[in-house]
């Protein structure tokens, strides 16, 4: 039973022209930055929103079809939709949320059903709770619970771990990884956090300015952006600078701001040289380079920041070049803030892509 | 705004409301029965030399008033037992009967209820004053001196106990009573909406209305102008005209 | 100078507080305990209490279930000449109680719009219990409904948004998620309206009457009371406010006992 959505409309002063598909069992994730329009394709799903020009369609039901003026009410659509600060329902303890949806049955039926809904995601002690009383990350697990409760045919994440703190995070986003990969019904899912796109989805559409600019694996998009955006999105580093053909057969990028880049892409004019941080390493000012196909910009250190083992800064070379690097090599260098130092990467792992 | 601008603003403002008094001519407050309204703000144009702030409400309510401290100038009831009762406590100046008025039964303009007894029917609707109030107390006279069985059938029919005159008015004047009792001057000044029809000689009560000076007036001469215009003066022509008998003797 | 403010904010309250409790405390002042007691045998002072209580509750009853509704579709819907209907519906706020009454008896009374009508279903409003509870509604419903229309406003779309999706209709949205969680902003309006509705007088005199028993409601037996039995008057007005700041103090206890949200 596959999701397929299709919306067009107005929403202030974005134009809304989405179009994506998603197989039963699998989960794409919609990245972007914020007001990109990822929340409103969830919420034409889910019929909160009712585009000027849509269809969508869930295995052989149709949902809406502006066309055919088809139209059912949220009601009637059976989504799981996780909203973004979890919704709870204040005045319910923590099974009575779980069991709100589930119609049809006895107090006594609804109270097992809710608990043992509690007890797969590991909140079942928790079922008397006020839900105000909760923790933000028991808070997600219980409105999962609520969420997958009456087996809902399409799954619908908002942000789903955007409300929680960082230590909690890393461990929902396994469990939440879990639960998608372990249901049989097709996922959709909006994260501003590319990363996080990555985890959850095993597909991913980069969503701005109302439009889907690029889709595919989370590696696909990574290794061959379509453009310079969408490589900051997806954590490169962008130079912006005009190519012309260099020599060795390589091109030569003339970064705005001052220094030149090579690579081994064949492009002419304005572009973008991308590269990931972790493939640049520091090296002292006045060093040797070593060999012809090796980036080397030099600029001064600015901002440190250790996260785990290793230490991301920013080197400014004209643009700010991000570079992470072990600890251990950091603690070698003994670098501190306003040192001069070389960031040098190799010439294959530029890529030029469109501003 | 600047301080010192406030404070010659405040000044100016004070020295205004100051000043306006002597000026000005000097205000009465007078203190009357609702049956009242009509011929004594008809009166009031009359008089040139001071301005009159009426209050009317039942004399009761503005009897109550005056013991609790209130200080119009002047008060005027709808019987004399009320002004009577003041003085006696102190309150009012030696009161004057100054008017007479009829007591009669009052029907809405298109009624054909014309006798006393289609008051005792069944399914009639009788408003009537509260027992305080003189209007309510002259009615309570007149079934007091009606045959038992009558004046209970009478007050079984009662359907609201108005507090003045101007209550009853309303309930007549807007169907939603079918018979009253009121003074002949208030049918008078309602116009062609009501209708009255006088009650049997033998039961007519014996209204007169009493004025007096508060005790404590600062307006003690304009005041006694005032009665003086009511006993005698061209406030005496004012009450005639609007349906008032002069006072007796 | 900083201070200042701070100064004026509590010489304010204070003053404020002073004047809004001096003349409640001189009723309380002027009333002995035997008087007090005494004009509770008196069944006049009884049957009013006794009515007031009675028709202010038939009136909040009708207030609450016709008027939640009502709030909740106008917080929730959206429609050409709604800023018209909600000024209508709150009209009664500014009328004069005695307007209010002169435009009850044009439309209720027997010569009225709807006079005849009424008379034809044989149903009496003037001089009639009925016709106090009428104008009860027609005076206290605007505060209600401006309150439970703001609390429903109030509330986090998210939540009305997520029982759609988990299949609730809208009835069932309402009544199980609206209702609960704007619960104490609604009572508050209904206590707002219930105090209204107990010192009405204007309105009421003019349209029902005024009868012991029947249309005599406290207001207007203290209002017939001053003339001939201040003392009486004075006893009921100090029963009538123990009553109301019991009944005000014990919907905020309610309120408070529930769960914190």
């Amino acid at each position: 039973m596959s999701l397929s959505v299709a919306a067009a409309t107005r929403l202030g002063a974005l134009e809304l022209d989405v179009t994506v598909d998603v197989p039963a069992g699998r989960c794409l994730a919609l990245a972007g930055p914020s007001g990109a329009g990822k929340t409103s394709v969830l919420r034409v799903v889910a019929g909160l929103l009712r585009p000027a020009r849509g269809r969508v369609r869930c295995g052989d039901d149709v949902w809406l079809d502006t066309e055919r003026r088809v139209w059912r009410d949220p009601d009637a659509r059976r989504c799981g939709y996780l909203f973004q600060d979890y919704a709870l329902f204040p005045h319910l303890s923590a099974w009575r949320n779980v069991a709100y949806p589930l119609r049809g049955l006895s107090r006594g039926q609804r109270r097992r059903r809710a608990l043992a809904l509690l007890e797969r995601f590991g909140v079942a002690d928790l079922a008397d709770a006020r839900v105000g009383r909760l923790s933000g990350g028991e808070r997600q697990r219980v409105a999962l619970a609520r969420t997958v409760a009456r087996d809902p045919d399409v799954l619908l994440l908002d942000e789903p771990l955007s409300a929680l703190d960082a230590r909690t995070r890393a461990a929902a986003g396994r469990e939440l990884r879990a639960v998608l990969g372990g249901a049989s019904v097709p996922s959709l899912l909006v994260t501003h956090d590319f990363a996080e796109a990555a985890l959850l989805g095993d597909e991913i559409a980069i969503v701005d300015g109302g439009r889907v600019l690029q889709q595919g694996s989370a590696s696909e998009l990574a290794a061959s952006p379509a453009s310079g955006f969408i490589a900051d999105f997806t954590g490169a580093v962008v130079l912006t600078g005009t190519a012309a053909p260099g020599p060795d057969g390589l091109t030569a990028v003339a970064l705005d701001g001052g220094g030149t880049v090579v690579s081994t892409d064949r492009r002419e004019g304005r572009v973008a040289a991308t590269v990931y941080p972790w493939e640049i390493a520091l090296a002292p000012p006045d060093a040797e380079v070593a060999g012809s196909a090796q980036n080397r910009l030099v600029g001064t250190v600015g901002s440190m920041t250790a996260i785990g083992n290793r230490l991301r800064l920013t080197v400014e070379a004209g643009q700010p070049v991000l570079v992470e690097i072990t600890a251990a090599a950091e603690r070698t260098m003994g670098l501190t803030e306003g040192d001069r130092v070389a960031a040098v990467w190799k010439a294959s792992a530029t890529r030029l892509v469109d501003t | 705004m600047r301080r010192g601008t406030l404070v010659a603003l405040a000044a100016a403002l004070a020295l205004a409301g100051c000043g306006g008094s002597s000026d000005a001519k000097p205000t009465i407050t007078v203190s009357a029965a609702s049956s009242l309204k009509r011929a004594f703000e008809a009166c009031a144009a009359t008089l040139p030399g001071e301005d009159v702030r009426f209050s009317f409400a039942g004399s009761d309510e503005l009897a109550a008033q005056i013991r609790q401290g209130a200080r119009p100038d002047l008060y005027a009831a709808a019987n004399t037992k009320l002004p009577q009762q003041l003085a006696s406590a102190g309150l009012l100046d030696r009161p004057v009967a100054f008017a007479g008025n009829r007591l009669v039964l009052a029907v809405p303009a298109g009624s054909r209820i014309a006798a006393l007894d289609e008051l005792a029917r069944p399914g009639t609707k009788v408003v009537i004053g509260e027992p305080g109030v003189p209007v309510g107390s002259y009615t309570r006279d007149v079934l007091a001196r009606l045959p038992a069985a009558q004046r209970k059938a009478i007050l079984a029919n009662v359907r609201s106990q108005e507090p003045d005159v101007l209550g009853v008015v309303g309930k007549l004047a807007h169907g939603a009573a079918d018979a009253g009792f009121l003074y002949a001057t208030d049918v008078v000044a309602a116009g062609s909406r009501l209708r009255a029809a006088e009650l049997p000689a033998r039961l007519a009560p014996h209204v007169d209305y009493g004025i007096g000076i508060v005790k404590g007036s600062n307006h003690e001469a304009q005041a006694q102008a005032f009665v003086d215009s009511l006993t005698r003066g061209r406030c005496r022509q004012a009450m005639h005209r609007a349906g008032f008998e002069p006072p007796p003797g | 100078m900083r201070r200042l403010f701070g100064v004026a904010v509590v010489a304010a309250l204070a003053v404020a507080l002073a004047f809004l409790a001096l003349p409640v405390a001189a009723l309380f002042v002027d009333v002995g305990p035997g008087e007090l007691l005494d004009s509770l045998d008196d069944q006049a002072s009884l049957d009013a209490l006794a009515l007031s209580l009675e028709v202010t509750a038939i009136a909040l009853a009708i207030i609450v279930v016709v008027g939640t509704p009502v709030a909740w579709g106008l917080a929730t819907r959206r429609f050409r000449g709604r800023a018209v209907v909600v000024t209508v519906l709150e009209l009664p706020l500014v009328l004069p109680p005695a307007v209010a009454g002169i435009a009850l008896l044009a439309a209720f009374g027997p010569d009225g719009l709807l006079g005849d009508a009424l008379d034809s279903a044989g149903v009496q409003l003037v001089f009639q219990t009925a016709g106090v509870v009428i104008a009860l509604v027609f005076v206290a419903s605007p505060f209600y409904l401006r309150q439970a229309q703001a609390a429903f406003e109030a509330l986090d779309p998210a939540l009305l948004e997520a029982s759609r999706t988990l299949g609730a209709g809208e009835g069932r949205t309402f009544a199980r998620v609206a209702c609960p969680v704007a619960f104490p902003s609604l009572l508050a309006g209904a206590a707002l309206a219930w105090g209204r509705a107990l010192g009405e007088f204007g309105a009421t005199l003019i349209f029902a009457g005024s009868l012991q028993g029947v249309t005599q409601t406290a207001p207007l037996a203290i209002f017939a009371g001053f003339a001939t039995d201040f003392a009486g008057a004075l006893a009921l007005s100090v029963v009538l406010v123990a009553v109301s700041a019991a009944i005000l103090l014990g919907i905020r206890l309610v309120a408070r006992a529930r769960p914190a949200l």
